[in-house]
């Protein structure tokens, strides 16, 4: 037998020395964080001051109530939300179904549809955005076309989604044994009636982390957004942020960072808190 | 119920009318996400295409057939040409620094020690800030006169005076590479970590009682099982870092001087900027051709060898 104070002092030892190795990346993970916090917490004579320091002399709290008038983030924050959610709940309505087919309903032609899939995977919205642009110009609603609409930006998030979205849950869905679906069947439920009550209850894990890739996906995506909105009543975060910085003379920047520092945390939040479900998420989602 | 899909049982014209439903139904089920894809995805794809052979006012009116000469005007360019050899240093590099700097993160936060929770959340912590506004967030940390990098390191000495970093290519360039791998960690680690956490347990106990070296057991052991694991990250990594756009669109648009541009960027500028959209659409292309061959032949290298 080992003796007790050898087994704690080896986690000591090792704890030190994982720490050490991650140390470095640590630091670069989280400068961003630290930049975002130092530079939006300090009065703006400081902001320029040489040389710069670290620690502001007083916390400027003012700068979150000045940069959400400049920024507009409210109107940012409401149509990041909204395009963001709507483009999440389309692509997990499109792809729950097509999941189950894939997982649960042997048919002909599922490899190819799995091919076509991995080549949607492929073709990334940068490489069609001309092609986006030009689709969106060419469709005609009311006196106006899709350029500069919420609604177009939504399905082109949920529709390159799509293959990401039905494979994992399709991985997921080949891990809930059918036994349970059959016992249903048996006790007189039909097939609607057994997804329903037991399939969907049991796939909503798989469900909700499809959901928060897709929503956090939608909500940093950048450059649909940037070529598909003009009117500074429709722009999402990430553009009216960026929007202060781009071809300005003058940047405020602790506005900038008070911003940023707003835009990531509820996402970090989220993140942290589902860390776990994420790795066991997508190795799945990854693999099969 | 007249929706359920197939009775498990019943008389023979109901099985009958039940198979048909059956062969039916997955196609029903796989309609709306064919639908969405084919037109949002389809369509532009064609258009593009289209453009690619024909002549394109500034404007984007089709003019008329051209033939190839977009293609042989964009091969031509010499900012294409740079941004292509660019684009290959910046996948090679932010892919590559990705996967050597993922490897021992994953092993270390799959070993139990004070703190792991912590330490996870943490390392995963870049990916949730959206790329564009990261790129603002570092832009700032490099600025030359007031950005916390030159602070930190004239005050550690390492530098003695401030650097221009974003306004040289000779620094830019890394730099964006440099925030490439830092925002394309999370991702691969979590997969790799996902990977690690599939190899049981009882491979390193028997290979322990086999007196094997930590060395030996990370090469005949670790790496043969994690191998597959990281042919995906590979794969995920080189189509989004080779479609990247806001790191290098927010922190230097492609210059000074066109010197930072890959092929995304210029993609952009061409379409939007300079008004030459059949040139445009010839990239895309390009790009496009690229991205399958380096899939598929990667694919078929790697992986049959491994399954």
């Amino acid at each position: 037998m080992i003796p007790r104070g050898t087994i704690t002092r080896r986690i000591v030892r090792r704890t030190a020395i994982s720490w050490l190795v991650l140390s470095p990346l640590l630091v670069l993970a989280l400068l961003p964080f630290a930049v975002m916090l130092s530079t939006a917490l300090k009065p703006l004579p400081e902001v320029t001051a040489f040389p710069p320091r670290w620690l502001p002399s007083r916390l400027a709290w003012q700068n979150f109530v000045d940069m959400w008038a400049t920024v507009d983030f409210g109107t940012g924050l409401a149509n990041s939300l909204f395009i963001s959610l709507t483009a999440t709940l389309l692509t997990i309505l499109v792809s729950v179904p097509a999941g189950y087919a894939v997982s649960r309903l042997p048919f002909r032609g599922v490899g190819a549809y799995r091919q076509f899939l991995l080549v949607t995977k492929m073709l990334s919205p940068i490489l069609l955005v001309l092609g986006l642009f030009r689709m969106a110009a060419s469709i005609h609603i009311g006196d106006g076309t899709l350029v500069d609409t919420r609604i177009i930006v939504v399905v082109i998030y949920a529709a390159f989604n799509i293959a990401f979205a039905v494979w994992m849950l399709a991985a997921y869905f080949a891990t809930i044994p059918i036994e349970l679906e059959e016992a249903a069947w048996i006790d007189g439920a039909n097939r609607l009636q057994s997804v329903v009550r037991i399939f969907l209850p049991l796939s909503l894990p798989a469900i909700a982390v499809t959901g928060i890739v897709t929503f956090v996906g939608s909500w940093n995506e950048f450059v649909v957004a940037l070529t598909m909105l003009r009117d500074p009543s429709r722009l999402t975060l990430p553009l009216k942020v960026v929007n202060l910085v781009a071809g300005r003379y003058t940047v405020e920047w602790n506005q900038v960072m008070a911003a940023t520092l707003l835009a990531t945390l509820p996402v970090a939040v989220v993140f942290a808190a589902l860390q776990r479900y994420l790795v066991q998420g997508l190795t799945l989602g990854a693999v099969k | 119920m007249s929706l359920s899909l197939s009775a498990p049982a019943g008389t023979a014209g109901r099985v009958r009318a039940g198979r048909l439903r059956l062969t039916l139904a997955p196609w029903l089920l796989i309609l709306p996400s064919l639908v969405l894809t084919i037109t949002i995805i389809g369509y532009p794809f064609y258009e593009i295409v289209r453009l690619s052979v024909s002549d394109v006012s500034r404007f984007g009116l089709v003019r008329g057939y051209a033939g190839l000469t977009n293609f042989s005007t964009v091969f031509a360019d010499p900012i294409f040409r740079d941004a292509l050899l660019r684009t290959l240093t910046w996948t090679v590099g932010v892919v590559g620094g990705t996967i050597i700097a993922s490897v021992p993160v994953a092993l270390v936060l799959r070993r139990d020690f004070i703190g792991r929770g912590l330490a996870r959340t943490l390392i995963m912590l870049p990916w949730s800030i959206s790329l564009a506004m990261a790129a603002i967030v570092w832009l700032w940390a490099f600025n030359a006169d007031y950005g916390m990098i030159n602070a930190t390191l004239q005050q550690f000495g390492v530098l003695r005076t401030s650097v221009q970093w974003m306004a040289w290519p000779e620094t830019a360039f890394p730099v964006e590479i440099l925030i490439g791998i830092i925002v394309s960690i999370p991702f691969t680690s979590t997969i790799l970590l996902g990977g690690l956490s599939s190899i049981p347990n009882e491979v390193y106990e028997a290979a322990s009682i086999d007196g094997a070296r930590r060395l030996q057991t990370f090469r005949h052991i670790t790496l043969p099982l994690l191998a597959p694991f990281i042919n995906i990250a590979i794969v995920l990594n080189v189509i989004s870092v080779f479609n990247s756009f806001p790191i290098i669109w927010v922190m230097t648009q492609g210059g000074p001087d066109n010197s930072t541009h890959i092929l995304v960027t210029y993609l952009y500028e061409l379409s939007f900027r300079l008004g030459r959209p059949g040139q445009a659409a010839a990239v895309s292309l390009a790009m496009l051709a690229i991205v399958f061959t380096f899939t598929f032949v990667y694919l078929r290298l790697r992986v049959p060898e491994e399954a």
